[in-house]
């Protein structure tokens, strides 16, 4: 509510909460800066009088852009109200989302996605409809502004995973034992020093990614999703499977994605086909398993699990997989729809060797996966 | 909390110091930088790469007649390389030379963790600079979060605790600037506690005002030339949009060359100096016919 303020001070604080009201990051101290800031200049202008209240007031570029309007939109509407010389009402402006037609269409995809709770852990911000926004249903210009995410989010997955060791081991430190044995031959004299180096204790990452026709839609994102992330973090090896499995770490550490896509395109075979998953998770274990899985790797699963296979192949490799790996994430595009219940026998044959189970649809949804890394 | 030594400070002074020490800014820097003097707050700058953020702490060191004591952030930066570290090969000769001396063991360990073995990093010597300084914290971006809420106990106390001495209290406030190129999010904390600043790319006007004042022996018409290419260039998708750091670079390449206007086979040989990449050096040189020609260079070129 904008009502007629008869000092500046008030005003002010009345601008401050309106600008709250409209979604931007101010609290007390603000306020108290802002009429501080006042102090310092005077006014003879209108013009040097926003840029004061612009430069104290925001808090990121998004904010400083919606800044010239919500200024214009609060002093016409105080000039209303002084007009009147009534207390006039008005709503206050809620922060705008992009709600075109599509992003309304989508509404009915979208499930899953009230959850408030959802933790800030990209790094890159984009609009809230397109970090919503099914990955089957992104149209070509988005593409970039997802990418943009998608890797500042494998960026943060990567330092994410660096914190935990860095946590678990102190500082750069002197190495007392090392430095007095290995001074003992100048006689105890401690002429040089050794120092302890954290160590390197990270998790490894294989990911493996269903490419077969029921995966269409999603598997493209995932590849460039897995490309960012064979980016910034290099111990990940990554899987494509569909009737066979393949491995295509060598290709996705192209820098770039058009190259390491084409590369994949023509290297490819039985992709957008059916889908063998127990076979293929079978031929890992056989021939990469014993070097690639240790107690500190995460196995991570992008399927929806509709398996043409033999299921019992598929139990028994799942247990072994589940046994020898420190956990085993299964991200499951489908898990998005309300409805969905993992009811597909691969699914059900999978389930108990499964640590996390979640869907993996949008880049909310991705965001979470940095929780159970 | 205003600042004493400042008080008699207005607008325009900071407008004409910045002018005087050849760096081209309009209102709104000038008003934030105004402002983060007057309420010493921290600013936070950010835009994209080459704009001239890290400049703008050292053209505010200049201004200020003072020093700049520059914090550059990286990815495992931590308090250590920040604050303060202990010279422990010093410690250890210094025991030694003093092993046979008679005093008794608690003396002997206060003379080891005196000043001379006390190894500053930036943010401590900002806090004990016999001046207020300018502390630039660059990049802040690219150091983990656990950093910067450690920055943010710094930034609010502006006092440091040596377990082995005890706290150390700022002499002066430093005048903090910030910057960063936007690769993460910085948290919600550390933006409330700042002034925020947003530099973008210059527009026309500003970059030949730029050039003109950093290369004052350039022909004016020249330096037109040179900033709408620069211009058009970065309306392209390029993985890395030159910044004005790359205009002033290239101008500066293209005087020593002794040219005075652009054409395609000096564009061509010179590229290296604008693009960093060989994915936009490969994309910009396929279309830098149509991109003369926005420029209104080729034109002229047929006409000779």
């Amino acid at each position: 509510m904008i009502s007629r303020q008869l000092s500046l001070s008030k005003n002010m604080i009345q601008f401050c909460r309106f600008l709250r009201n409209s979604g931007f990051m101010l609290n007390v101290e603000d306020e108290i800066t802002v009429l501080n800031s006042l102090l310092f200049n005077t006014f003879i202008d209108r013009k040097l009088f926003k840029l004061t209240l612009k430069a104290v007031l925001c808090k990121s570029n998004k904010e400083l852009n919606e800044f010239e309007n919500l200024f214009n939109q609060y002093w016409s509407e105080l000039g209303k109200a002084i007009e009147s010389k009534v207390k006039t009402t008005s709503k206050p402006v809620l922060r705008q989302t992009a709600k075109d037609d599509s992003f309304k269409s989508l509404k009915s995809w979208l499930s899953g996605n009230k959850n408030e709770e959802i933790e800030q852990t990209a790094s890159y911000s984009i609009g809230e409809s397109l970090s919503q926004k099914d990955f089957s249903q992104v149209a070509v210009d988005e593409l970039k502004e997802i990418m943009l995410c998608i890797k500042a989010l494998s960026r943060k997955l990567a330092t994410n995973l660096n914190r935990r060791y860095k946590n678990s081991n102190k500082d750069k430190f002197p190495d007392l034992r090392k430095t007095l044995r290995n001074n003992m031959r100048h006689g105890g004299e401690l002429l040089k020093i050794f120092f302890k180096t954290p160590k390197l204790n990270r998790v490894k990452l294989v990911i493996f990614c269903d490419v077969s026709k029921s995966m269409d839609l999603y598997a493209s994102f995932f590849l460039q999703f897995m490309h960012a992330f064979q980016q910034t973090y290099s111990r990940v090896e990554t899987f494509a499977f569909g009737t066979t499995l393949q491995h295509i770490t060598s290709y996705l550490k192209q820098n770039d994605i058009s190259t390491a896509l084409s590369l994949l395109s023509t290297k490819s075979q039985g992709w957008s086909g059916g889908t063998r998953i127990g076979a293929s998770l079978h031929s890992f274990l056989e021939e990469y398993a014993n070097h690639m899985l240790d107690k500190r790797t995460i196995v991570i699963i992008l399927s929806d699990g509709w398996d043409t296979g033999a299921i019992p192949l598929l139990k028994k490799s799942m247990e072994l997989i589940h046994h020898k790996s420190r956990k085993v994430i299964w991200l499951n595009p489908l898990a998005g729809y309300k409805l969905y219940r993992p009811d597909v026998a691969g699914m059900q044959a999978a389930l108990p060797y499964i640590d996390v189970f979640s869907s993996v649809h949008n880049i909310d949804s991705l965001k979470k996966l940095v929780k159970w890394l | 909390m205003v600042n004493d030594n400042n008080q008699k400070l207005v607008l325009e002074d900071v407008c004409s110091m910045l002018s005087k020490t050849g760096y081209i800014a309009d209102e709104s820097v000038c008003m934030s930088l105004f402002l983060s003097l007057q309420l010493n707050k921290p600013l936070l700058v950010e835009g994209p790469a080459g704009v001239g953020k890290t400049e703008i702490a050292k053209v505010m060191a200049t201004a200020m007649q003072t020093d700049l004591i520059r914090l550059q952030c990286y990815e495992g930066l931590d308090s250590t390389h920040a604050l303060y570290e202990w010279n422990y090969q010093r410690q250890l000769l210094h025991l030694k030379m003093i092993e046979r001396d008679n005093q008794s063991v608690e003396e002997k360990e206060k003379t080891i963790f005196g000043d001379d073995f006390l190894m500053k990093r930036p943010l401590l010597q900002a806090i004990r600079h016999h001046q207020k300084p300018v502390l630039l914290i660059d990049e802040v971006d690219r150091s983990d979060e656990e950093f910067e809420s450690f920055l943010l106990e710094v930034l609010s106390e502006w006092q440091i605790t040596i377990p082995e001495t005890g706290t150390v209290k700022a002499t002066h406030i430093p005048q903090v600037i910030l910057t960063s190129n936007r690769t993460r999010e910085l948290s919600d904390a550390l933006r409330r506690r700042c002034l925020y600043l947003y530099i973008d790319y210059p527009d026309f006007e500003k970059e030949c005002m730029i050039v003109k004042s950093k290369i004052p022996s350039i022909d004016t018409k020249f330096s037109e030339e040179i900033c709408r290419f620069m211009q058009n260039l970065r309306n392209m998708q390029l993985e890395k949009s030159p910044g004005i750091a790359e205009t002033l670079d290239w101008a500066m390449a293209l005087t020593l060359l002794h040219m005075d206007h652009l054409d395609k086979t000096i564009v061509e040989k010179t590229l290296g100096v604008v693009l960093k990449d060989w994915r936009d050096t490969r994309q910009v040189q396929s279309s830098l016919g149509d991109l003369l020609e926005k420029t209104g260079v080729h034109s002229k070129l047929d006409n000779t």
